[in-house]
């Protein structure tokens, strides 16, 4: 059977994976995750001047409303099973961005006996952002790498 | 001395008399130290009399005296430290206890004079290890449950003697030991000849 007729029609072919991705992208809904300093760029990142909403990435409140996880600060030894159980709480498919030198490997307090040295000993992360705190334009760029990163990925055809 | 300062050490020690063990005037801040035995009777009179009215307790933290000053502390290794403010009467004044006892430091709470040393207490504990006889409530306030060790005895080491990992086996958040060499800086210290001597006090 030809498309050749069709396409002329206004009809465009794609993949379903394309559009199950397309639409993954467009939709990152975050588990608000906020912990230190880096809170607060994260904040900036999702008000009016850098305006997250653009993107399609909307806080949420809840971690099963959510399949992005930013972990924005330093995770402490006390915080890491709730951190853990938030994540274990969100649907899959789940994505985590790991903000901050704190959340990527400790930081300033990678030897203290509080802290847990990087976050990705606790969940898997898909995207480092580095700074200390890194800027909102920086959280942006990690954004725009994980959503290249998910067009990336076969979810059909495997 | 400012008058202002005189006057108050005046009236400390008119008032308190001999349960003061030492009075120091530095930097333009009163420092009264007090046997242990002395502290509750101490402190309700710094509160109540007429002339002194320390009304608010600002905060009270514990100190480890050990390696102080290169090592030539002669006295118990531990202290509670109190900063007491008088609003009627606009001065302020440090309470100095040390616990008696260096391996099971204990000092009396304050808690019954002043309800906002229970949780300075509380931490006091949880990071020093010094006991609060007489605390209403002395539980660990800021480190991990089940944290074992007080983190700011200068005995500690700094990273601790575990860590947290996520084990997947287990689908829960555990405790291992220590992976990472310690590392401990010792800040080199440069103090010239009357630092910090800005003429007060």
């Amino acid at each position: 059977m030809s498309i050749e007729g069709v396409l002329q029609e206004g009809f465009v072919t794609t993949t379903l994976d394309k559009v199950i991705n397309w639409t993954r992208t467009g939709s990152l809904w975050p588990m608000t995750f906020g912990l230190a300093c880096c809170a607060i760029e994260m904040i900036h990142a999702g008000c009016s001047r850098y305006d997250l909403d653009r993107f399609g990435i909307v806080f949420r409140p809840s971690p099963r409303q959510s399949d992005l996880m930013v972990v924005a600060g330093t995770l402490c030894n006390k915080m890491a099973p709730a951190m853990r159980k938030v994540y274990d709480q969100m649907p899959e498919p789940r994505w985590v961005v790991s903000m901050g030198s704190c959340a990527n490997g400790g930081g300033y307090y990678h030897y203290s006996y509080s802290v847990v040295r990087g976050c990705d000993r606790i969940v898997p992360v898909d995207v480092y952002v580095p700074g200390c705190p890194p800027t909102a334009e920086a959280l942006l760029y990690g954004l725009v790498q994980l959503q290249n990163k998910i067009k990336r990925t076969n979810t059909i055809a495997r | 001395m400012s008058t202002r300062l005189e006057r108050l050490s005046d009236t400390l020690r008119n008032v308190l008399g001999a349960r003061i063990d030492k009075l120091v005037v530095d930097r333009g801040e009163v420092s009264i130290e007090v046997a242990a035995v002395n502290v509750i009777e101490t402190a309700r009179l710094l509160r109540d009399n007429d002339e002194l009215h320390f009304e608010q307790l600002m905060d009270t933290c514990g100190v480890d005296y050990r390696d102080y000053g290169d090592g030539i502390w002669r006295g118990p290794r531990f202290a509670a430290v109190s900063q007491l403010l008088s609003v009627s009467k606009n001065w302020r004044v440090r309470l100095r206890v040390f616990a008696p006892d260096d391996g099971f430091p204990v000092v009396p709470t304050l808690t019954q004079i002043w309800p906002s040393a229970n949780w300075f207490e509380r931490e006091a504990f949880d990071l020093f290890g010094i006991m609060f006889s007489g605390h209403p409530d002395l539980r660990r306030i800021l480190t991990d449950y089940g944290f074992v060790g007080h983190p700011f005895r200068k005995d500690f080491p700094i990273s601790g003697y575990v860590e947290m990992r996520y084990d997947p086996d287990q689908g829960r958040v555990i405790y291992q030991p220590v992976t990472i060499e310690p590392r401990e800086n010792t800040p080199r210290i440069i103090r010239e000849e009357n630092f910090g001597n800005v003429g007060n006090g």
